[in-house]
């Protein structure tokens, strides 16, 4: 089932490459997920991050206009990756895509885009179809 | 081919000297041989092939992207390249290697890392670095730089090999006398800054983890050492916290001299070198919101300090601010500025800082130019707090940006949103500089709500000056908010009674990026989670809490003490330029929060956005922006695919002049990207 999934949503992806369909204000992650993001975020984040995911000295804010700036008009793959490859910075490829992919529920949600029915996939070249908009861009 | 290029550099290198100098090695103004582009921190360079009538022109000479250098790719590029006879040297990659770089086409001409395994791994400042000093006696050319682990790595700058000769092997191990006893692999010390070599003596400071929530009164101290650019020699070392029986011993009360550590000198360092005299930037004491395990003022915490170039010796020094509690640090070079005050020329030195007051003093005596008053301060009541009663107020030049927090500074684009932001502050203590931080209580106050503190003012990035018009030209964040609430510490958290935090929520260590992976040992609480966090507090529906400007580039003269011009610098960010509660608002532009290394020509003075746009004009990126050093005016803008995220610099080599920015950010890794003008022209 998940394999037939992971085909249709590979199908999409062939066709809409340089337009991904959906965006994060479309429901790409559920509740449930977030909140299983929460203590992994605390767990392995929050160090840096901040709590509130406001930043740190060092560390980039998470939430907030400046995170939304940083990170608007790209795709939620790329905020993926950018975290599969390089985070936590002091043993980074260390989590699992599942745990990436809940930690950044969380990110989502406290950045206040609207929870869905399906989780958000841990698949990069899947995660590439939700653009990342710090605005909501035309109603739906 | 490399070999011939030195050849002919060697020759130039000869020339210059007989057109030249005594005995040091003059470098050509079209060259930038340190960090600030010289040892006075000017990052300016007297150059105008690149003018306002052709800025708008400069297409992408080469670039190259660092992410090869190290194990993995980096996001904070913030690096400041070098380029002396051609040749372009800088730091680079997660595992901060030094490279060299043919400065026309950015040909990779050698890489040197070290793998630091452990030690590495611990450091508390890692990643790729400011940047790299060279040195040469017309004969010998070096480059030296610190690595993550604080070792100081020498190398012949011909061909990226350690000079054998140079410490041990070409290395000086700066965990090794030190006038205490650091441990080896996981002792936390290290530095991220450039190292500056002033006649034949290497400057290097001290950094440390991140201070606002230490997990002990006791750390490390960050004192300061000269050593010998031929041999790798200690010549002399400064005390930042003074040892028992020098002078300021005393203002480290109950013996707190003893246990407590930081204060080092973590950024750049400024040097006259006819004088003889160095300046040190010095910042917070261990603990960057609490100080009551070291009452008394703790000199020299937050102090400019001048010692002798040979000796280390003290000179004099200037306290900016008494019992540190906000850290404001001293975060960025000293400039040195030959200014004309009311007809008397005075050798001066002028200290950008992060609570965007400039202090000027006669870099000679120490005494300031415009009086710097004392003037009594808000008491706290953190309790076993030690309060300053007094804290220097400079009467000249004005603040350039903000540093403190009042009901009027409060986003306003509607009353509606205003009133929000009411409610929001109600929640904290505000006021001016110098307001303590608040013991934080959920049925009271949370914190105090800061600007010009953490991340306010000219951080690390400091300011440019233009010794042609004596004045300094500073990038200022203007809405970095940070709320310094006080918690008691739980015992197995940090040995301080009281740390950063928020009442009723967990109280976690903080840190900054990569450092000591060994701490990360600390059992992971499984209990205890804190509520959902609701969004940033700070914000109303997604705007900053205060308004705009939220960051600033301003021109500072100093033979008046006055602020010539100031506009707001960087796009207004999309989050602003599209919230849908401003909609059909006619906004200025707003600047955006952060601030960006500048470099001064002849003309222009060059400053990147520090955030990425997505505008009409162009599309996702950032833009390199000129301003008319005379007026501020924007005189021309060039895009970049990233945000600036390090350093700046110009240079000319065979007669073509080019600009050099580091970039990096968000998805995209470190690069470093040379303008120049098209052949055609």
């Amino acid at each position: 089932m998940k394999s037939l999934v992971a085909i249709a949503l590979l199908g999409v992806l062939a066709m809409a490459q340089d337009a991904p369909s959906r965006s994060v204000w479309d429901g790409v992650y559920t509740q449930e997920q977030a909140q299983r993001g929460q203590p992994l975020y605390n767990q392995h984040c929050m160090a840096c991050h901040g709590g509130s995911l406001t930043g740190g000295e060092q560390a980039p804010p998470l939430a907030g206009g400046e995170f939304l700036a940083n990170w608007n008009g790209l795709t939620v793959g790329d905020l993926f990756d950018r975290i599969r490859t390089s985070m936590p910075l002091n043993n980074p490829q260390s989590l699992n895509r599942e745990t990436n992919a809940a930690i950044l529920s969380y990110i989502l949600s406290v950045n206040r885009f609207p929870t869905g029915s399906a989780e958000l996939p841990s698949r990069s070249e899947v995660l590439k179809l939700i653009r990342l908009e710090a605005e909501r861009l035309s109603a739906k | 081919m490399f070999r011939e290029m030195s050849k002919a550099g060697f020759v130039a290198g000869l020339l210059t000297m007989a057109v030249g100098l005594s005995a040091q090695v003059r470098f050509k103004d079209t060259e930038w041989p340190t960090h600030g582009a010289d040892l006075a921190g000017s990052r300016y360079r007297p150059l105008d092939q690149i003018n306002a009538s052709n800025f708008n022109k400069l297409e992408i000479a080469w670039h190259f992207r660092t992410e090869s250098i190290g194990n993995r790719p980096e996001f904070k590029l913030e690096g400041t390249p070098l380029m002396i006879n051609g040749v372009l040297y800088a730091t680079a990659g997660s595992r901060r290697a030094a490279i060299a770089l043919d400065a026309a086409t950015g040909e990779l001409l050698w890489v040197h890392g070290e793998r630091e395994g452990a030690r590495g791994a611990a450091a508390p400042r890692q990643l790729s670095g400011r940047g790299l000093a060279y040195w040469t006696d017309g004969k010998e050319e070096r480059v030296l730089y610190v690595t993550p682990g604080y070792r100081l790595i020498c190398l012949d700058a011909k061909t990226g090999g350690l000079v054998k000769s140079f410490g041990k092997d070409g290395v000086v191990d700066l965990k090794l006398d030190d006038d205490q006893t650091i441990a080896l692999i996981d002792g936390e010390i290290g530095l991220q800054s450039a190292p500056i070599v002033a006649k034949d003596t290497i400057i290097i400071g001290a950094a440390f983890r991140e201070g606002m929530t230490a997990k002990s009164m006791h750390n490390n101290k960050g004192y300061v050492r000269g050593f010998d650019v031929r041999t790798g020699k200690r010549l002399w070392i400064f005390h930042t916290i003074p040892m028992k029986g020098e002078p300021g011993y005393d203002t480290w009360e109950k013996g707190s001299a003893e246990y407590t550590g930081n204060t080092g000198v973590w950024t750049q360092v400024t040097v006259d070198e006819q004088l003889g005299l160095v300046y040190l930037p010095v910042e917070s004491p261990t603990g960057d919101y609490y100080g009551g395990h070291r009452p008394g003022n703790n000199l020299y915490g937050e102090s400019l300090v001048c010692v002798d170039l040979k000796t280390g010796q003290r000179k004099w020094f200037y306290q900016l601010v008494h019992h540190p509690l906000w850290d404001m640090d001293i975060s960025s070079a000293p400039l040195l500025a030959d200014i004309n005050v009311n007809g008397v020329a005075i050798k001066a030195v002028a200290q950008p800082t992060k609570q965007g007051l400039l202090y000027v003093f006669d870099r000679v005596t120490g005494k300031p130019v415009w009086p710097i008053e004392e003037r009594p301060v808000e008491k706290g009541d953190v309790e076993g707090e030690w309060y300053a009663p007094t804290q220097p107020f400079p009467t000249k030049p004005p603040p350039y940006s903000r540093n403190g927090v009042t009901p009027d500074i409060l986003v306003d684009f509607t009353p509606a949103i205003h009133d929000q932001a009411m409610t929001i502050a109600a929640k904290y203590k505000l006021g001016p500089i110098f307001t303590p931080p608040t013991a934080s209580k959920a049925s009271g106050l949370l914190a105090t709500l800061t600007l010009g503190t953490a991340g306010g003012g000219s951080n690390w990035w400091g300011a440019s000056y233009d010794p042609e018009t004596h004045t300094v030209f500073a990038s200022a964040s203007n809405a970095s908010l940070t709320p310094i609430g006080l918690v008691r510490s739980p015992k197995e958290v940090s040995d301080m009674n009281f740390i950063l935090g928020t009442d009723g929520q967990e109280v976690r260590i903080a840190r900054g990026p990569g450092e000591n992976a060994g701490a990360d040992a600390a059992p992971v609480p499984r209990t205890a989670v804190p509520p959902p966090a609701p969004g940033n507090p700070l914000n109303v529906q997604g705007l900053p809490l205060v308004k705009p400007p939220y960051g600033t580039l301003s021109a500072i003269n100093l033979d008046k003490g006055e602020i010539t011009w100031q506009v707001a610098h960087g796009e207004t960010p999309d989050a602003i330029r599209n919230h849908p509660l401003l909609k059909g608002m006619n906004l200025p532009r707003t600047g955006q929060t952060g601030g960006v290394v500048t470099a001064v020509t002849k003309t222009l003075v060059l400053a990147g956005d520090p955030q990425v746009t997505t505008t009409a004009d162009h599309p996702r990126g950032a833009m390199l922006r000129a301003y008319d050093k005379l007026t501020g005016k924007e005189v021309g803008a060039v895009y970049m695919p990233a945000q600036q995220s390090g350093g700046i610099m110009t240079y000319m080599v065979n007669g073509k002049q080019y600009i050099v920015v580091a970039v990096s950010g968000g998805a995209y890794s470190g690069e470093y990207i040379a303008y120049s003008l098209p052949s055609a022209d």
